[in-house]
């Protein structure tokens, strides 16, 4: 930013340097020209007047003394009399610019004297160019000075400001991280900063009830039901084997059903809540695990099955949460996609799975991804209809995202992207 | 096997001994944590079951207290707070399985079994693994049935050396899921069942000596077929 600035402020003087200089140049050139015009009309009125003499005398002095001032009297066809001036054309009339090579460039007036005598008068018009010059300079030199002084004040008051939006992102990669204790540092200024970290302090402290409270409760229902849960699968369990009904297998079994999408609901609440242990493992090599224990069904049944995996993509996070998320993307392809399953992790990390089946509706995608929510034509398959549900909560604890978008360029197929959060920020 | 189970729920005790009797196993049971705790200190069992929470000491200080005292005692611990992390905190602490509430029986009793067992093979320091004529090479990293070679691949490795540490004993799909591939998750999709099968398909070799049976709602078992040598 600060340097954008300072860059700007040298661009702007920069181009006023330039145009000063042709401006300054284009007025010392008509400064010049009046000049010789002046010198020029004394020297034709001192001839009329005292006679061809005085215009050789002064051509003569002038070529002496190298004055600024070069005076060069010809005869109408060119033959020098008196004076030099190198590379004049044999009559010249008006104004004109000398180039001679090797020489200083000139600026030049000819005048056709009453009695075949040619005047040229000349000046150097490196004098010209160099006030030119340095007037151009100036604005730049300006401009040096104050961008540099623009760029060392907007250094300092950016890093002043980095730093202390430096300690709010690192407070909220914490918080998002799960450290809910964490609190942004007032500095007592009293300043709109101040105003703005009380006011997200504030936010915090409710954040950290609510998922406290959220945490509380999960805990609480899977105690208090799992008892009473437990003791009917006893029971049902022991009578069956009492008495040998085949009715009760079926009952144990949809019970299991049902206990396999309460403690699914409480693993979903439990990564909102952002539980769960982090700790830094590499990615690869549990896409890579999970992926390999599903390669032998996925050929059983027929279908190929690729992983590409990036090599050494580390991450911090709940391992047991990621694996759980590839296990249900995978359970996902193999029930309810169809032709070749790909597994690939990127680095960011990106994983993604992907089928050739027929794939999620544009205007279901949002849909899958809540809780309950099935397809019309999944609903004859066994499943809970939470399992997309958890990966959205386990990507969205892990700061990251989930999408869903067709796998194969013809829009067929089906490909879950999970994005997570970049590694240690 | 003699089986102290450290529960305070009535019925879950109940059912717990119940089923454990039924399998020929001799139990005790205890109501509170401080029971349970001077049970396991003064008597020697084969395995111990404990529910976490209990009136204290609660179960993970059961297991740090024997622990600290030196006594090896297998113990698993049961718990209504099924998460993984919770399971990880309890291994931490020393204990040597798991196990969530709610459970099926078979689950539970094919894992004491596991467990009792786990000691004496451990203590060891095993290079061959030998069940019937199928016998595993740990340091040459070779496996044999009846003295041919077979070809395994690294996951059907690990999978038949758990097996084969725990011959005649039922292992049920979340164990093998657990301890083979290390997984604390139930997968919808038959992963287990494919891979037994395929290294069931390279054990079935022209003697058929040793296989893997499958027992029905339970899971697998690696023995010698009942009838040859």
């Amino acid at each position: 930013m600060a340097l954008a600035i300072a860059g700007s402020v040298l661009l702007i003087s920069l181009v006023g340097a330039g145009w000063s200089w042709l401006r300054a140049d284009e007025a010392l050139r008509q400064e010049l020209d009046l000049v010789l015009a002046g010198e020029a009309e004394g020297l034709i009125r001192d001839y009329e007047a005292l006679g061809p003499q005085v215009l050789l005398d002064a051509a003569r002095a002038s070529a002496r003394r190298e004055a600024l001032l070069l005076v060069l009297v010809q005869t109408a066809g060119g033959q020098p009399l008196a004076g030099t001036i190198d590379g004049a054309p044999a009559s010249l009339r008006g104004f004109a610019t000398l180039r001679a090579p090797g020489q200083p460039a000139l600026r030049a007036l000819g005048a056709m004297l009453p009695g075949g005598v040619n005047l040229v008068v000349a000046a150097r018009l490196a004098a010209a160019e160099g006030a030119a010059r340095a007037l151009a300079w100036t604005p730049l030199i300006a401009a040096f000075g104050s961008g540099g002084v623009a760029l060392l004040l907007a250094f300092f008051a950016a890093r002043a400001l980095e730093r202390r939006l430096a300690s709010i992102s690192d407070v909220s990669a914490l918080v998002t991280e799960g450290d809910l204790s964490r609190r942004l540092p007032v500095t007592g200024r009293g300043d709109e900063f101040d105003r703005l970290i009380v006011t997200v302090n504030f936010m915090l402290d409710r954040l950290q009830a609510l998922v406290v409270a959220q945490r509380q409760v999960t805990d609480d229902i899977a105690h208090d039901l799992r008892g009473p849960l437990q003791r009917l699968r006893q029971m049902l369990e022991e009578v069956a084997f009492e008495d040998g009904s085949t009715r009760l297998p079926a009952a144990i079994a949809e019970l299991d059903a049902v206990l396999e999408t309460f403690s699914s609901l409480l693993r979903i609440a439990r990564a909102e809540a952002g539980a769960g242990g982090r700790q830094e493992f590499e990615l690869s090599a549990l896409v890579l695990a999970v992926a390999e224990a599903y390669a032998p069904v996925a050929e059983e049944a027929g279908r190929e099955f690729t992983i590409d995996v990036a090599p050494g993509v580390r991450f911090r996070g709940d391992p047991a949460l990621l694996q759980r998320i590839l296990g249900n993307l995978l359970d996902n392809a193999m029930t309810h996609g169809a032709g070749a399953i790909r597994v690939a992790l990127r680095a960011g990390p990106v994983l993604s799975v992907a089928d050739e089946g027929p794939g999620v509706p544009e205007a279901e995608r949002d849909g899958v991804l809540q809780r309950f929510v099935r397809l019309d034509r999944s609903r004859a398959t066994p499943g809970t209809g939470l399992g997309l549900a958890l990966v959205k909560a386990a990507a969205q604890a892990h700061g990251g995202s989930v999408s869903l978008g067709p796998a194969l360029p013809d829009g067929r197929g089906l490909e879950v992207r999970v994005e997570l959060f970049r590694n240690g920020s | 096997m003699k089986i102290l189970v450290i529960e305070d729920d009535q019925a879950t005790a109940d059912y717990i001994a119940r089923g454990l009797a039924q399998e020929g196993h001799t139990t005790e049971v205890a109501r509170t944590g401080k029971d349970g705790l001077f049970l396991a200190m003064s008597e020697g069992f084969d395995v111990i079951v404990t529910d976490r929470m209990l009136p204290p000491p609660d179960g993970l200080s059961i297991v740090r207290t024997l622990r600290a005292s030196a006594i090896s005692t297998p113990v698993l611990v049961l718990t209504a707070l099924g998460d993984v992390e919770r399971r990880v905190e309890g291994l931490d602490a020393g204990a040597d399985d798991y196990l969530a509430k709610p459970f099926a029986f078979s689950e539970l009793h094919a894992r004491l079994r596991a467990l009792a067992r786990r000691p004496a093979a451990a203590d060891k320091a095993e290079t061959d693994l030998v069940v019937g004529s199928l016998r595993m090479d740990l340091l040459r990293r070779i496996v044999t049935l009846g003295g041919t070679q077979i070809e395994v691949l690294p996951t059907e490795w690990r999978l038949l050396e758990y097996m084969m540490r725990h011959p005649g004993q039922v292992l049920t799909r979340t164990m093998l899921l657990e301890r083979v591939w290390d997984f604390a998750f139930d997968p919808t999709t038959n992963v287990v069942d494919v891979h037994v099968s395929r290294l069931r398909r390279k054990l079935e070799g022209p003697e058929g000596l040793a296989l893997i049976r499958t027992i029905r709602g339970a899971g697998y078992v690696l023995d010698v077929r009942p009838g040859t040598p």
